[in-house]
């Protein structure tokens, strides 16, 4: 890796051995695939078949009529009045995952799973294998998604001496496009896009690189290191820009799990105390077998509330003992959340674990009760990995079965086979 | 909102094709018996497995080119069940327009 006292760090000239793979438009296109009527038509898929809801995936036709991600139902129904919306299917989107894995693990052993619809994969080292063109190799990807998940389904493919570059290539043509950045092209490329097009760079970046006269990614590609890392992001990150824009590889980097946790917007707009405490039983559960299924331990605990008035409330405790079981998480986090203000209606509740260590589920403890707790929740996970998730459930948290249902998070696959198993 | 009726209902697969999908030869689904009628599948959306406990569900996604059908094959009962029917709206021109959906 170049040292940042070299300043004028050149452009990468290596030949670009990074594939970035990204599926357009993931669940609404699977979607699609999955039920033919949908194609060709403007589809939203919402985590809720209520109109309180918001899109979280729209497919292209939707997309060309102004619907974005995030957008509410009502607003989404205002620009696309023939607008479809439907309610999400993870094992659907699991099954397409595992086949975009499958054909990419079959190029080279280092692929990383970015999110549910994307992936890395890094072809330095298996020249002597894949002697093609990536390119070639980029178009065999294509074929072989439309002749194992199904002919509607179309994914970007960008080519790069690194992981942004890759990004950004896989973004310029979408759908359905393949496109390639390296040293020769990478000034004509970043000439036709805005700042906020880089990935990392959104309004309040974009304002800081605007304050030191940085109104292009041109501007920001010729922009010193020092100034970047002194003057626009204050911090390492300005030398981690330098040479990303440069195509050198800064974003090779795995990040420990150090939050473990479950929120959810509450179903009823005035929900009553009994109502409250059934779905915070219900995310405990689901936070501790989260937990379990990492085989981690949680020392501290963060209970949050969201209040109709738009007041948040929080209390976070780290306590002497670790904890991995459902009962021992709900108990913890049911004295936290009995301080939180009696005032106003909840609209969001959540649980968080930090302080997170190796489970020590498998070392008996000296303590009876410890030991008779840690026994029954193995009963329990036998049973419910026997008969299905929640088979053997809280009293307490019935209610919320059913209501508080497992949807795939962005950005993260670390539970998705446990997910997909709870759906 | 998606006009899905749930109807989870044993149903009889009458006929079914085979197709070289991916590196293997697939069965799938082509007509069904349901309520007395007959519903050929013009097409297939997509296939995929899932779970319940531990018995292996096998979804099937198809469509007679009026609405979409949601299909399970449980791999230990080797039965057929459908379980919903979604109507999006496109069979103004379709002879079979309404759906009576028997509970």
């Amino acid at each position: 890796m170049p040292q940042i006292r070299n300043l004028n760090l050149l452009i990468n000239p290596a030949e670009p051995r990074i594939m970035h793979v990204d599926l357009n438009s993931c669940f609404a296109m699977v979607e699609q695939q999955a039920r033919p009527l949908l194609r060709g038509r403007p589809v939203g898929i919402t985590n809720r078949n209520t109109e309180y809801t918001c899109v979280v995936a729209a497919s292209y036709e939707a997309k060309r009529l102004g619907v974005k991600v995030g957008m509410n139902f009502h607003d989404a129904r205002l620009l696309a009045p023939e607008i479809l919306l439907v309610e999400s299917d993870p094992p659907k989107y699991h099954h397409v995952y595992k086949i975009l894995v499958e054909i990419m693990r079959s190029y080279s052993p280092h692929v990383t799973m970015k999110s549910i619809d994307e992936g890395i994969i890094n072809f330095n080292g298996t020249e002597p294998v894949n002697r093609r063109p990536l390119a070639e190799i980029g178009r065999e990807i294509k074929r072989r998604l439309h002749e194992q998940a199904g002919d509607w389904m179309t994914c970007n493919i960008g080519i790069a001496p690194n992981r942004f570059l890759a990004k950004t290539a896989a973004g310029l043509n979408k759908p359905d496009g393949l496109d390639i950045i390296d040293h020769t092209n990478l000034r004509q490329t970043l000439s036709k896009l805005g700042l906020t097009d880089l990935t990392g760079i959104a309004e309040r970046n974009q304002a800081r690189l605007n304050a030191v006269g940085v109104y292009t990614p041109l501007q920001f590609l010729d922009a010193p290191a020092d100034l970047l890392k002194r003057h626009v992001f204050k911090s390492i990150c300005g030398q981690d820009w330098y040479q990303r824009l440069r195509g050198w590889e800064v974003d090779d980097i795995e990040h420990d799990t150090k939050t473990i946790g479950r929120q959810f917007v509450m179903d009823e707009m005035r929900p009553n105390d009994e109502t409250v405490r059934a779905r915070l039983a219900y995310l405990c559960e689901t936070t501790a077998v989260k937990l379990r299924y990492k085989r981690l331990a949680a020392r501290g605990i963060f209970v949050y509330a969201r209040y109709a008035s738009g007041d948040y409330w929080y209390e976070r405790h780290m306590f002497k003992s670790d904890f991995f079981t459902n009962a021992e998480l709900l108990r913890r986090a049911t004295l936290l959340f009995n301080r939180r203000p009696a005032d106003g209606w909840v609209r969001e509740l959540g649980v968080s674990c930090y302080g997170l260590s190796p489970s020590v589920q498998n070392q008996v403890s000296l303590l009876e009760e410890i030991n008779r707790e840690t026994w029954l929740t193995e009963a329990v996970d036998t049973v419910n990995a026997q008969f299905g998730e929640f088979t053997i459930t809280f009293a307490t948290s019935l209610p919320a079965k059913g209501i508080v249902k497992q949807k795939i998070p962005f950005g993260s696959t670390r539970y998705f086979e446990l997910l997909c198993n709870q759906a | 909102m998606d006009n899905v009726t749930k109807i989870e209902k044993d149903v009889n697969i009458v006929a079914y094709y085979f197709h070289n999908r991916g590196p293997r030869l697939r069965c799938f689904p082509k007509a069904m018996e349901w309520n007395g009628k007959r519903i050929s599948f013009t097409e297939t959306g997509l296939v995929h497995p899932t779970k319940k406990g531990q018995r292996a569900i096998h979804v099937f996604d198809m469509t007679d080119g009026n609405a979409d059908y949601r299909l399970e094959f449980d791999a230990q009962t080797l039965g057929w069940t459908l379980v919903s029917v979604a109507d999006i709206g496109l069979s103004q021109n379709a002879p079979n327009k309404k759906f009576e959906f028997a509970h």
